[in-house]
């Protein structure tokens, strides 16, 4: 199995042992991309979250019980990226110079097939324009457009900083840039410092080295999309969770 | 196949007999010649209608606040300019520290020359009303941007001319010699100004400015060998 | 010429085809799509020059350093600061969806109101604010025309030691009345357990940091405990695999919260009995000799037996430990096995720099006295008191005073005997200024309430009080309520007249100290922002009715606004030895172990101030912790196991009467010398057990749950097992559940004294059996369609005891029945 090689590799390191819950990525990114909001926010087949918090339990009996938390951004499927493939209109693409796998609102018909065929459940209908209570209209950012009545949208690993820190590097003359100065407001905004994020393609990148950690996994791997995002836990119920193993079939460490 | 021959039996009345069955020789309706006439009755106005007063209501044309001379401005006698055409453009249309481009210049940029309301530069009304309604009042100048691309679209200044070594000429065309703005014509449907959304209503291009569509942007990036830049998210936010 | 159907056809096709060769149909077609996607109610962001401020984040008592970045003057994000000795680039939930308590217009008040409707319903029309200052001016000039200047109260939620907090007491001490209300908080918990075991009431100040045994008696360290930033990144550092092993953090709760899971260890005691499981943990280590005895002999009062001065032989920590708390006992009590007690104690005791830490949750309501002081000990008998990595003696921020009240006859006497209900009496000598007692004395009797115009300042305590709504009720008996707030919460819909202050970003405030901070630090922030709408700032707002007042009120408030009253203040700043710049390159605590002094990096206050503005902090990065013998200003000298002020307090209160019945009074039923030492007191009433459930409430992180309005971005963080469709969940264990026959999703009534809500059952295994959980701060009647109505509110249930000493409400057992509906 092998996809197209690009320039550069985004992709996204998440330490679940650090990681506390807290919930601040989802909120850093809702600000950052001016994601909507709804009257109901807790009616989850409605409210949009592209870093979306799923907690799980290992199901032991009190006092044993256990709580984790899996932070899940769009995974920027590598291989055969299950949403691109079904796109009519081509309103999502993956850009191999990037790995990162695009959104065109405008262009996006409302059919809702990428959202079926995505497995992480990472891609959001508007069922309504975007909606802002009454004066928050004041923060929206002009770097991400609001999105209008009847688009999907998704994390975008925040890629209008990248176009910033691309900016700012050719401000400073340079082409290329530099291992951290283009990071999603997820990553930025973890009090834990849970989330890492770079260019996997450059061996001396953070998140080169922490995908190949021996804790490290990814989301359903064996259907073969190769994610870019990686989770990295110690502990064997939590890998399990990531995938559907048959009895005996998952390996602990 | 037999209807056809029917109705140009019926139709072969007359002296027009040849006109006719000229006409039915070819792919076109057999019309009578009167039938004919009926038909460029209703053709000749819509063509006028579609190529001469569509465009002129499909755009609403609007003037500036005031009238700003290029001319006038980038002159190095009174300080703007620089060693080449790029460099007095920047004068004004400056980068940021950050890399962003700043445009059109805001009240503040104006009036590091233009600082005082009661003492104009030069003799113009337009000055007057600049001093008067805007620096006076301390109120940005509402100016119409011709080439402001949609909320969906974002463009880096500075990836193009910097790094890309473009001219503004090849956008924006030759507005720097320019002594009064032009009417700025936005199409009432879309939005969308005319100069980035088509200025020849056929859609023909004759300079390079005339359009700023994603199909021009794609086929320049591609000419000048950078395809990869014709990726989604290159240029849509 | 005829004109046949056939000619006008041929006319209509001649148009048809024309047009199609015109530009109108494949432009049209282009532009409509184009049309389409530009609804002219979807807000276009307008764009300008981006900008940065550097302030910080006044939301919470956490002090993190925040970059608000800007487009054209408008704010539109909230980010950590990575130049910040406390957050260093982190934030939480809250602060980074800060900017919807901003600009939200439905939930904020946009100029001074009266209120038109009934109370409670939320109707006001706009006053101008010389007609809001005046009105409330004459009122307390009446008052003190009456000679009843007592009978104006305030509640004041802003942070103990803050400006804000200084002008409010100010403004009713120059007015003459006592009756200035703090909201409760963990800090009050601190303080007073401070002032009685270490006789100083400072801030607690754990040096977390350092310690490589981290023993939380419910603190939600990961859930907003303390300065939340600071305890997390700690938390993410400690996890960091490569690097040098962080402390093994033990948490002490009794559900499985995020806390719980993550840590190293969870022990699962009852809720409310946390001081009986320390002192049990306490009698292994001193019968194990796993104390330190040095400190114990130097240091301390009242380990060992001792003789008092009427040569009375008293009972000493040890020998009541040892008597009373074997670990089979604290078993029966705490729920914790034996021998998990004993590991415990035996890993605590091994340790070499162990901390115990006190919390109840985020800290956002009060903690329990006797326990805090439990866990203290426990600190105290391995001699991690005033040592890096232990808690550490801090006599709060050397902030200068301002010039004395001259009060006038007229307040002297309303200051001297008008003090409402008990609190600082001899039945509550350390509970300074308890609101329960307000509404206490507001209820009693059928006559006028005792408090005829109340303040309310940055507090909502109809909503956030756990007191099963008695401080409502007290309400609907106080003729002129004024409220300060800028949002539109429940409070505030009771008021009359609304004098709304400026929001977290509008406003210059300090952050005095972030709860659990080891080093001295202040942080101070700034308007990033032009105020939105027509409000100010309350201390100018204090300033202005004291100086409408007139007479000896105005003459207590020598300064034009707020900032000059702050100045002040940070004067004292000026003469201690700090720094108000971070390099990044070390941290804070590692530095702070060390104990080198500094020299600070500013000369004078005006450079101080300066300093302050651009970079918004000051703190002191050393401590001194060679002076064990002179830090504790107990009686004794030393720390004192044996609380020689609690015993003066009850000896002096009960001259002559019976001590027995005066500490009955206060709580306490321990008899003897243990009354004066830290020991367990039993938290539910007698008819708990049998078919009642104990409720617990609990805070999250990602909601707000105290008088702040919920940002609708952290709503995206609730999981549908905690609120879904504006119905709350409860979570019970599966055993428990199964014994009352519910199931996953089973709408069920839960009574307690106070009240009953409805809510629905979630099972969760992690939630210890006979407990039922819900979670704290859904079920607002108040701000806008994003947070109204969602859910129930947890602190209407509650109805326990009171806490020994500090009669501040227990809210964390609460005995229920559950009704399947």
């Amino acid at each position: 199995m092998s996809a197209k090689q690009g320039k550069h590799k985004y992709g996204m390191v998440i330490n679940l042992d650090k990681c506390t819950g807290c919930g601040t990525c989802t909120v850093a990114c809702a600000a950052e991309n001016n994601l909507s909001v709804i009257k109901d926010e807790t009616d989850k087949q409605r409210t949009i979250s592209w870093m979306q918090l799923f907690k799980v339990t290992n199901g032991k009996p009190f006092p044993d019980t256990e709580v984790s938390y899996f932070p899940r951004p769009c995974m920027h499927c590598h291989y055969h990226t299950p949403c691109v493939s079904v796109c009519p209109p081509t309103a999502t693409e993956i850009d191999y110079n990037t790995g990162i796998v695009s959104q065109i609102y405008t262009r996006c018909i409302g059919c809702r097939y990428c959202q079926a065929a995505c497995p992480y459940q990472a891609r959001y209908f508007n069922w309504w324009d975007g909606h802002f209570p009454k004066g928050t209209e004041r923060y929206l950012s002009p770097e991400v457009s609001v999105r209008m009545r009847g688009v999907v949208e998704k994390c975008s690993f925040c890629h209008h900083r990248l176009m910033r820190a691309k900016t700012q590097a050719y401000a400073e003359g340079r082409r290329e840039l530099k291992d951290g100065e283009y990071i999603t407001a997820c990553t930025e905004a973890c009090p834990a410092g849970a989330i890492a994020f770079g260019d996997l393609n450059d061996p001396n990148s953070e998140v080169a080295g922490l995908s190949k950690h021996p804790h490290a996994f990814r989301l359903l791997e064996r259907l073969g999309t190769e994610p870019k995002v990686y989770y990295i836990s110690s502990k064997d119920w939590v890998r399990r969770m990531a995938d559907n193993y048959r009895p005996d079939e998952f390996q602990p460490l | 196949m037999e209807n056809q021959s029917n109705a140009s039996e019926k139709n072969s009345k007359g002296g027009s007999r040849e006109w006719s069955e000229l006409l039915n020789s070819t792919f076109l309706p057999p019309f009578s010649l009167k039938g004919w006439l009926f038909f460029l009755a209703g053709l000749v106005p819509a063509l006028i209608a579609g190529w001469v007063i569509f465009p002129m209501v499909l755009y609403s044309s609007q003037e500036q606040p005031f009238n700003f001379s290029h001319v006038i401005h980038a002159d190095p006698d009174i300080g703007i300019g620089g060693d080449t055409e790029l460099e007095t453009c920047l004068y004004c249309h400056y980068f940021r520290d950050d890399g962003t481009f700043a445009g059109i210049p805001d009240l503040y940029a104006c009036t590091m020359c233009h600082d005082d309301p009661e003492y104009p530069m030069g003799d113009s009304e337009d000055e007057m009303i600049f001093l008067e309604q805007y620096v006076a009042e301390d109120k940005e100048v509402p100016w119409l941007v011709y080439s402001r691309q949609p909320d969906c679209v974002y463009f880096s200044h500075i990836a193009h001319v910097k790094m890309g070594e473009m001219d503004c000429t090849t956008c924006h065309g030759d507005f720097g010699q320019s002594e009064k703005p032009p009417a700025y014509k936005q199409n009432r449907l879309s939005g969308y100004s005319i100069d980035i959304w088509g200025r020849n209503i056929a859609g023909f291009k004759t300079d390079t400015w005339d359009r700023m569509k994603m199909s021009d942007c794609a086929e320049c990036h591609t000419e000048m060998g950078h395809e990869e830049n014709n990726a989604c998210f290159v240029c849509h936010k | 010429m005829e004109i046949t159907r056939r000619n006008f056809i041929q006319l209509l096709a001649g148009g048809a085809a024309g047009i199609h060769i015109t530009p109108v149909p494949w432009k049209m077609m282009d532009d409509i799509a184009i049309w389409t996607q530009n609804w002219p109610w979807v807000p276009v962001p307008e764009r300008g020059r981006f900008d940065h401020e550097r302030s910080v984040c006044s939301l919470c008592p956490g002090g993190c350093g925040i970059e608000v970045r800007k487009v054209a003057d408008r704010a539109v994000k909230i980010e950590g600061r990575e130049d910040f000795p406390v957050n260093n680039g982190g934030i939480c939930p809250l602060g980074a969806g800060g900017l919807q308590l901003l600009y939200d217009e439905t939930i904020r008040f946009t100029s001074p109101m009266k209120r038109v409707g009934p109370r409670g319903e939320g109707r006001f029309l706009p006053v101008s604010w010389s007609e809001a200052v005046g009105t409330l001016a004459e009122r307390i000039q009446a008052l003190r025309k009456d000679n009843r200047p007592e009978a104006l109260a305030a509640v004041d939620g802003s942070r103990p030691g803050t400006a804000s907090e200084g002008l409010v007491k100010r403004l009713l001490q120059a007015v003459g009345s006592p009756n200035c209300y703090s909201m409760p908080s963990i800090q009050n918990t601190y303080q007073t357990a401070n002032l009685l075991m270490q006789g100083n009431a400072g801030p607690m100040a754990y040096d977390i940091e350092n310690a490589d045994f981290v023993l939380s008696f419910g603190c939600a360290l990961i859930e907003g405990w303390g300065a939340p930033a600071r305890v997390i990144g700690a938390w993410g550092r400690w996890r960091e695999d490569s690097k040098a092993k962080g402390p093994k953090v033990v948490q002490v709760e009794s559900r499985a919260s995020n806390t719980a899971s993550k840590s190293d260890a969870w022990i699962a005691a009852r809720p409310g009995t946390e001081a009986a499981l320390a002192l049990g943990m306490a009698h292994v280590m001193i019968s194990e000799n796993l104390v330190d005895r040095s400190f114990l002999f130097n240091y301390t009062h009242g380990y060992e037996d001792w003789i008092d001065e009427e040569e009375r032989p008293r009972k000493g920590f040890k020998t009541m430990v040892l008597e009373s708390y074997s670990p089979d006992k604290v078993a029966g009590i705490t729920g914790v096995a034996a021998d998990r007690i004993i590991a415990l104690a035996r890993e605590f005791g091994k340790a070499g720099a162990p901390l115990a830490l006190y919390g109840k949750g985020k800290g956002n309501l009060n903690g329990s006295l006797l326990e805090c002081m439990a866990v203290q000990a426990l600190n105290a008998l391995k001699g991690g008191v005033n040592t890096p990595g232990g808690a550490v003696v801090q006599q709060g921020l050397p902030l200068a005073p301002w010039p004395d009240v001259e009060t006038d006859p007229v307040a002297r006497q309303g200051l001297y005997g008008g003090r409402l209900g008990t609190a600082g009496d001899s039945r509550l000598p350390f509970a300074e200024s308890s609101i329960e007692n307000m509404v206490e004395a507001v209820m009693q009797g059928g006559g006028a309430s005792p408090v005829d115009t109340l303040l309310v300042f940055g507090a909502n305590p109809v909503f956030t009080l756990p007191d099963g709504g008695a401080f409502r009720k007290a309400l609907t008996r106080i003729p002129l309520i004024v409220s300060f707030s800028p949002y539109r919460d429940e409070t505030a819909a009771m008021a009359d007249l609304i004098l709304p202050d400026h929001t977290a970003l509008e406003k210059r405030e300090e952050i005095v100290w972030p709860t659990g901070l080891q080093y001295p630090f202040l942080g101070l922030s700034k308007p990033v922002v032009r105020p939105v709408y027509d409000t100010r700032h309350m201390g100018d707002t204090v300033i202005a009715v004291a100086k409408k007042v007139g007479g000896p009120v105005a003459d207590a408030f020598p300064w034009r606004r707020f900032e000059d009253a702050l100045k002040a203040r940070l004067k004292g700043l000026a003469e201690a030895r700090g720094l108000t710049s971070w390099d990044g390159s070390k941290p804070v605590w590692k530095t702070f172990a060390e104990g080198r002094p500094v020299s600070p990096d500013y000369d004078s206050f005006d450079d101080l101030w300066k300093k302050l503005d651009s970079g918004g902090f000051w703190y002191e990065p050393t401590h001194d912790f060679h002076d064990l013998s002179t830090c504790f200003g107990t009686p004794s000298g030393k720390f004192e196991f044996a609380c020689g002020r609690l015993e003066q307090a009850v000896k002096e209160a009960a001259r002559g009467g019976d001590a027995k019945t005066l500490l009955h009074r206060m709580g306490i039923e321990a008899r003897g010398d243990d009354a004066y030492m830290p020991h367990y007191e039993t938290v539910l009433s007698a008819d708990a057990g049998g078919d009642t459930l104990v409720l617990v409430p609990y805070e999250m992180f990602n909601h707000s749950t105290d008088w702040l309005p919920n940002p609708p971005f952290l709503t995206k963080t609730i999981f549908d097992n905690q609120l879904r469709r504006d119905e709350s969940f409860a979570e019970v264990n599966p055993e428990t559940a199964a014994g009352h026959h519910l199931k996953e999703g089973d709408r069920i009534l839960i009574q307690s004294d106070a009240g009953e809500v409805k809510v629905r059952v979630h099972l969760f295994e992690g939630a210890m059996p006979g407990h039922i959980y819900l979670p704290l701060g859904f079920g607002h009647t108040a701000y806008g369609v994003y947070q109204k109505d969602k859910g129930v509110n947890a602190a209407k249930l509650v109805a326990g005891k009171k806490d020994p000493l500090t009669g501040r409400t227990v809210w964390w057992a609460t005995s229920v029945r559950v009704k399947k509906t």
